[in-house]
């Protein structure tokens, strides 16, 4: 068992007993939001594909959750996720909006335009942080919260848009509201996404918080999300390739969260038993 | 392309409904961690949380209403009810838990004499703790921040479903995103904990209003902008 792993003899090389990730948060703000927006411009894609895009953007949405809530934002760390992702939604609303315009039927559909979705809710987003930081107006004094917010409503806004293209395989803007807003199906991405950004800081938070471990939820929470999505997907029958496409976005999904859930508890018993107290709890007088 | 006046009944809808989203959460009695351990006044839950269940109900009886007429007074009281309903259910059986559950009374921390029944407050207090419950004065600021928000919530929603076009569906997820960001502003303003308009932080409203117009009025410039792609004016 993982948890009889030779206290003595592991102490001083506590941080080798586990995993490391492998980029830094501007690195992997790179490393998936560019592919994302790919995956997001192409809908011809198979479902697999199209989670990983998800399971990249989640990621992303979830590191700027941790590196913004870690200064303490007083309401929680939900809030964050939940503004993020309702960006998200505006933002995938002005993508789908303006999605026809260059678009072609080359390659089973490409959307260029959406992107313009991401890049207007990246903007309100700034602003938005701008006005949480000034000593003038809410002044939460964050450190890189405006940049935070900004990649909050980018990724939340490629989450949706990419989401919306695993079920409809398409995002023209009549069929996404036939088979995801109509269907009801937009309730839970809204509330199953936003989950994927605020529960891996929320449920991982304290002392000896670790940015691998806490990404690992994330990446949990997503195979879920692309499990959930297939069953949808083979209910509706909106898929170009049959129930194949389906089948194979849940199998991904399970080997995702097999995989990453069996990594998170197995780098949680390693790493628990040399956790640093900090104390009790200061009294009010 | 024409200039046509719904285009400036949409972002000014979309901003007054954001603004009194963003008053809602500063009406609300939100009490977070320490409420729920029964020593902060309020409800043992987020501002994001308890704003999110509130208009989420006054969005469903707003839909309801709204799939027979298209009054916009009927539409929008009907969800501001609905939000105050859900309210007034919370907040009451949050009083019936820590009443008979935990042992305490519904005290406020912040007023030392209650502003509307002049019951002493102080008197009741447990010590090291800031209240308990949800006295009287709490209780009628949560129902004015359920009507608001309700309101405000459903000002959207008419908003983008009859000047908009869009379908029921969209127009709900749409308006409940636009209602979100702004409740999470004004969480922020009151950093997690607020009592109703008793509470001193309620005096720095105005520091949020305006932000949150102005993140109100750019939403209200993306719906137009979806609007006028999708021809639906």
């Amino acid at each position: 068992m993982a948890a009889e792993a030779k206290p003595d003899e592991a102490a001083p090389k506590k941080k080798t007993l586990s995993f490391t990730f492998p980029f830094k948060e501007t690195e992997l703000a790179l490393i998936a939001g560019i592919p994302a927006a790919l995956i997001a411009i192409f809908t011809g894609l198979p479902a697999v594909v199209k989670g990983l895009g998800m399971l990249l953007c989640l990621l992303w949405g979830a590191d700027s959750v941790r590196k913004t809530s870690k200064y303490g934002l007083g309401t929680g760390v939900p809030s964050i996720g939940l503004l993020g992702i309702g960006y998200g939604i505006v933002g995938a609303l002005m993508g789908l909006a303006v999605a026809s315009i260059g678009s072609t039927a080359l390659f089973g559909g490409v959307y260029p335009a959406v992107l313009l979705g991401a890049i207007v809710m990246g903007g309100i987003g700034y602003v938005s942080g701008y006005f949480a930081n000034k000593e003038r107006w809410i002044a939460m004094k964050i450190p890189r919260l405006e940049r935070a917010m900004a990649e909050l409503g980018m990724a939340g806004s490629l989450v949706m848009l990419i989401e919306m293209s695993i079920i409809t395989g398409s995002l023209d803007f009549s069929e996404v509201v036939q088979w995801v807003m109509n269907t009801g199906v937009i309730a839970f991405m809204f509330i199953l996404s936003s989950m994927g950004m605020f529960h891996p800081y929320n449920a991982c938070l304290g002392p000896d918080e670790r940015r691998e471990r806490t990404l690992t939820v994330s990446l949990e929470i997503s195979g879920l999300i692309c499990v959930i999505l297939g069953f949808t997907m083979l209910v509706l029958g909106t898929s170009a390739w049959g129930v194949w496409d389906p089948l194979s976005l849940i199998v991904f999904g399970l080997v995702d969260w097999v995989y990453f859930y069996r990594r998170y508890i197995m780098a949680c018993m390693k790493e628990c038993y040399a956790t640093v107290g900090t104390g009790l709890i200061k009294t009010i007088d | 392309m024409q200039i046509e006046p719904a285009m400036f009944l949409i972002v000014g809808y979309v901003m007054i409904g954001g603004a009194l989203g963003s008053i809602a959460a500063h009406l609300c009695p939100v009490g977070g961690a320490p409420a729920a351990m029964g020593t902060a006044t309020g409800i043992a839950t987020g501002t994001v949380q308890i704003l999110l269940g509130a208009v989420v109900t006054g969005l469903f009886t707003a839909a309801t209403v709204s799939s027979f007429t298209s009054n916009i007074l009927l539409i929008t009281i009907s969800g501001a009810v609905g939000a105050t309903i859900m309210m007034e259910v919370v907040m009451f059986m949050a009083n019936i838990l820590y009443a008979f559950g935990c042992g305490v009374l519904p005290i406020s921390g912040r007023v030392a004499v209650d502003p509307i029944t002049k019951a002493p407050q102080t008197a009741y207090k447990t010590p090291q703790t800031d209240g308990h419950g949800v006295p009287d004065v709490v209780f009628v600021s949560g129902i004015l921040g359920g009507f608001t928000g309700g309101f405000g919530g459903a000002l959207i929603y008419f908003t983008l479903l009859y000047y908009s076009n869009f379908s029921y569906g969209t127009a709900v997820i749409v308006a409940l995103s636009i209602f979100v960001a702004n409740a999470i502003l004004a969480a922020y303003n009151v950093r997690g904990t607020i009592e109703g308009f008793q509470d001193p932080k309620f005096k720095k409203l105005p520091n949020e209003l305006i932000p949150s117009i102005v993140v109100s009025f750019f939403c209200g410039l993306v719906v137009l902008a979806a609007t006028i792609a999708l021809g639906g004016l």
